[in-house]
């Protein structure tokens, strides 16, 4: 059993075939919520434009639309929308012009979802009976954060830094075997259990990355495991679903299919749904299932919106201390990195304090605070643990405190001191030379316009990573559109 | 070996993905929408604006957004519905009326399984404030032929402002601290769409403009639909907050004409080649009769403006005696100079304005 640790959502759906696709847009909830949370901006403006026409409308006249300066992101915006079978291109022929349309699947979910009509019960059926009045948000907010805290806990406490938690507080014994199947962390000789790279990749994510991370290596162990019954697709339709539910609203198990009920108990392992112990009927989806389809750092600006703010203090802490990443009791923005390497976060949490410590020499513990900085040392060691300067700086750009953000706005200026990020990786580059990007080589092209078209149609795609135009070589990170390219330009002679 | 070149800094941003809210002004004029039943009820287009919305919200999970109703004599939350007015107000220490999200009513239907939740709470709200709103007009109402356009747009902005508050910063101490940069993006998105059906009333014009040099300094577009009427004042409103003004020649498309000219936010807007009108109405209204005029008498002090000279030459707003000249006297025919014309030494060729400083654009 192979398993891609470091997969996220888009190299997962890519990977799908387009009957797949189909079956996916037949339901509207997943229908939204992948519009939501896969495409970019500009790709969402389009398929809203498309979606009340009637017919088919020319590729020309979709160039008319986007300004000339953006011509590059609109063809990135429409090769996603093509990958995530979303729309289909006609064949260049001579007698008639290209023409794009929306899948029909696609189109019909979309418009169910906006206008709200039909009879397909996608966005959960809720439940009739009475709530106990002890869960509510506060409730569900506690309850989903301690289980994820117990997922991250697993996987940090087996390298250097010991944690507080003791032993027995641990997950459930079928998420740690996922763990270990995933290769987030593995089995050391010694029959201790040791973090991978995957695993550090993995807890320097965003909370939400993280929570997909898990989910999609749950999707790949049940989907090659044939017996036990599960329908890949059909559990990934279901968790779009979990995402476009209402929190603090109970809902009903019996509306549920028997095989999506089998999901529940791993759902609530990870703590994505919470399942009253007396009412087995029901289930409540926590902020870790609603905020699945909001993307990457939306996270820090959600923040519930104006609801918060006229939220006690209390409580829009408590959620935002969820979202934030570590899934611990720690802020949205918490660390502060000044140029001259030092480094401040405010912070309580245990886990958020192992994070820094991998990769900074913290020397000051305050009650809420902790102050250390980053060295030539500290880096190396953390390289030495298998951490990259990517993830570092990413970590550190997806955690900092507000008021960087601030000060870069006001400055016009990067969140992170450019030196700093400069020397992390200079610091990496010391014992790594050379960085691999896995690809595929093109070459031998017949003659100079065929090689000079292809090129820039892969650059254009956004997949070109070199390019030498004297020996007519060049080499993108994916092939399957250059492909699809290829044999329409043959077709085409 | 390359990655370690001089030039290059590895810059890292914050992706810009800022939520956008959305105020929606719809004018429900009842007499407009009266006469413009046969093609396009006003039913019909709550139900097309409401897509719109649905279609708004779907881009993230972070955008928000506001219906306003224009009313003939004054301006009405839809959605968020202000909370019922039970015996006593509640008001915050601002004075501010407290709003909720609609959600404490939300226990009253039971949820379809078939609608996205957000979805249905708007829905119920905005017809449930839509139905109050006609209800409680009443005969001697329908006397005024115009819309209390100002105050929605001004309630449109206060929104928006609160909400790019409470996303802008938790603690007020350090925010306050930090100079405020016009270049700085704003933390909100935000965007007002008018949907306007009867004409721009001239006694409107000094507060509507007010509104919308407050909303081009906060960098808030000012989108409108124009259904049926002569909405002078917003196409100044578009133009002047680079918005999008579209005139409908056909209502009954509404919803083609809102989800193909109106769905771009103002980051798609950047990429896109957005709709233009090429005439923009410019015209204002005197401070005397509120006739809107082409031509007209500025008093040089305030800037007000007459539509004929005020009586004792004396300035209706400030109060300044005017020397009016002798205007519509023949003009006397002046020698041309027989000497050379020098170059300017300060060579500006700036207009002379009368005033130091141009209109202020942010």
């Amino acid at each position: 059993m192979s398993i891609n640790p470091s997969l996220s959502l888009a190299e997962y759906l890519e990977r799908l075939p387009g009957t797949t696709f189909k079956k996916l847009y037949q339901q509207p909830s997943t229908t939204f919520a992948i519009f939501r949370r896969m495409l970019p901006h500009l790709a969402k403006t389009f398929v809203m434009r498309m979606l009340f026409l009637p017919h088919p409308m020319t590729l020309a006249d979709l160039d008319a639309w986007v300004k000339p300066e953006a011509k590059r992101k609109k063809d990135q915006s429409l090769s996603i929308l093509r990958s995530l079978h979303i729309v289909q291109i006609s064949a260049p022929s001579k007698e008639k012009p290209q023409e794009i349309q929306l899948m029909s699947n696609f189109k019909r979910s979309l418009r169910l979802a906006l206008t709200g009509g039909g009879n397909h019960n996608s966005f959960g059926v809720p439940s009739s009976l009475m709530v106990p009045p002890e869960i509510d948000l506060p409730f569900l907010d506690r309850y989903a954060r301690k289980k994820w805290e117990d997922v991250l806990h697993f996987v940090v406490s087996s390298v250097g830094y010991k944690s507080s938690l003791g032993e027995g507080s641990g997950p459930n014994k079928g998420v740690k075997e996922l763990l270990i199947a995933g290769q987030l962390v593995d089995r050391r000789p010694n029959g201790s259990l040791g973090i991978t790279q995957a695993g550090f990749t993995f807890l320097l994510q965003e909370a939400n990355a993280q929570v997909w991370t898990l989910l999609l290596l749950w999707l790949e162990v049940l989907g090659n495991n044939k017996s036990s019954g599960l329908d890949p697709v059909d559990m990934l339709s279901f968790l779009f679903m979990l995402a476009s539910l209402e929190l603090g609203r109970a809902y009903d198990t019996n509306a549920l299919t028997e095989e999506r009920r089998n999901m529940l108990p791993s759902l609530v392992d990870f703590g994505l749904i919470y399942i009253p112990q007396h009412k087995r009927s029901m289930f409540f989806p926590t902020r870790l299932a609603t905020t699945l389809t909001s993307g990457g750092n939306s996270l820090r600006t959600i923040s519930e919106g104006v609801a918060a703010a006229t939220q006690s203090a209390q409580t829009s802490q408590q959620s935002l201390g969820l979202l934030g990443g570590g899934g611990t009791g720690e802020q949205a923005g918490s660390v502060v990195i000044e140029t001259n390497y030092r480094l401040y976060a405010y912070t309580q949490s245990a886990l958020q304090i192992a994070v820094l410590a991998l990769f900074a020499k913290l020397n000051m513990r305050f009650p809420d605070m902790v102050a250390g900085r980053l060295s030539r040392a500290s880096i190396r060691q953390a390289i030495n643990f298998g951490i990259t300067a990517d993830q570092i700086i990413s970590y550190l750009s997806a955690h900092a405190h507000e008021q960087m953000h601030r000060t870069a706005a006001l400055t016009n200026k990067p969140v992170l001191p450019p030196t700093v990020v400069d020397q992390i990786r200079l610091w990496q580059l010391e014992n790594e030379r050379m960085k691999t990007t896995s690809g595929f080589l093109f070459r031998d092209f017949t003659d100079d316009k065929d090689y000079l078209d292809t090129a820039r149609f892969s650059e254009e795609i956004g997949v070109l990573v070199w390019r030498n135009d004297n020996t007519r070589m060049f080499f993108a990170n994916k092939h399957e559109q250059i492909k699809d390219f290829l044999k329409s330009r043959k077709k085409a002679e | 070996m390359d990655a370690v070149d001089v030039s290059e800094h590895y810059e890292v941003t914050a992706a810009d993905n800022s939520p956008s809210l959305l105020s929606i002004v719809l004018d429900t004029n009842p007499r407009a929408w009266a006469a413009l039943d046969s093609s396009l009820s006003l039913a019909q287009a709550i139900s097309n604006i409401l897509v719109f919305v649905n279609a708004h919200l779907a881009f993230s999970n972070a955008n928000q957004v506001a219906v306003i109703a224009a009313h003939v004599n004054r301006a009405v939350w839809l959605y968020p519905a202000l909370q019922r007015p039970s015996s006593t107000t509640v008001k915050d220490n601002s004075g501010d009326v407290q709003m909720q999200d609609a959600s404490a009513e939300a226990h009253l239907p039971p949820p379809s399984a078939n609608k996205y939740p957000q979805f249905a709470q708007i829905e119920s709200s905005v017809f449930s404030s839509i139905q109050t709103l006609m209800a409680e007009t009443t005969v001697q109402d329908l006397d005024q032929l115009t819309t209390q356009l100002s105050g929605a747009l001004t309630l449109a902005l206060c929104r928006i402002n609160k909400a790019a508050q409470a996303l802008s910063s938790s603690d007020t101490t350090l925010s306050n601290a930090a100079p405020v940069n016009a270049t700085a993006p704003p933390p909100v998105k935000g965007r007002i769409v008018v949907v306007s059906v009867s004409d721009s009333d001239p006694s409107q014009y000094i507060p509507t403009m007010n509104a919308v040099f407050a909303a081009a300094h906060n960098q808030v577009a000012i989108d409108t639909i124009s259904l049926a009427g002569d909405s002078t004042f917003l196409q100044q409103a578009c133009f002047n907050t680079n918005g999008i003004f579209l005139k409908a020649a056909n209502p009954r498309g509404l919803l083609t004409y809102l989800m193909f000219g109106l769905i771009p936010d103002t980051e798609a807007r950047a990429s896109l080649i957005t709709p233009t009108h090429d005439t923009v109405d410019f015209r204002t209204a005197c401070f005397c009769h509120g006739k809107v005029v082409d031509t007209g008498y500025v008093c040089s002090v305030c800037l007000s403006i007459f539509c004929s000279p005020p009586d004792n030459a004396e300035c209706l707003t400030c109060g300044t005696v005017l020397a009016l000249g002798n205007y519509g006297a023949k003009p006397a025919v002046l020698p041309r100079k027989k000497k050379k014309k020098k170059k300017i030494a300060n060579g500006s060729g700036r207009e002379e304005t009368g005033s130091a400083t141009g209109t202020p654009r942010p």
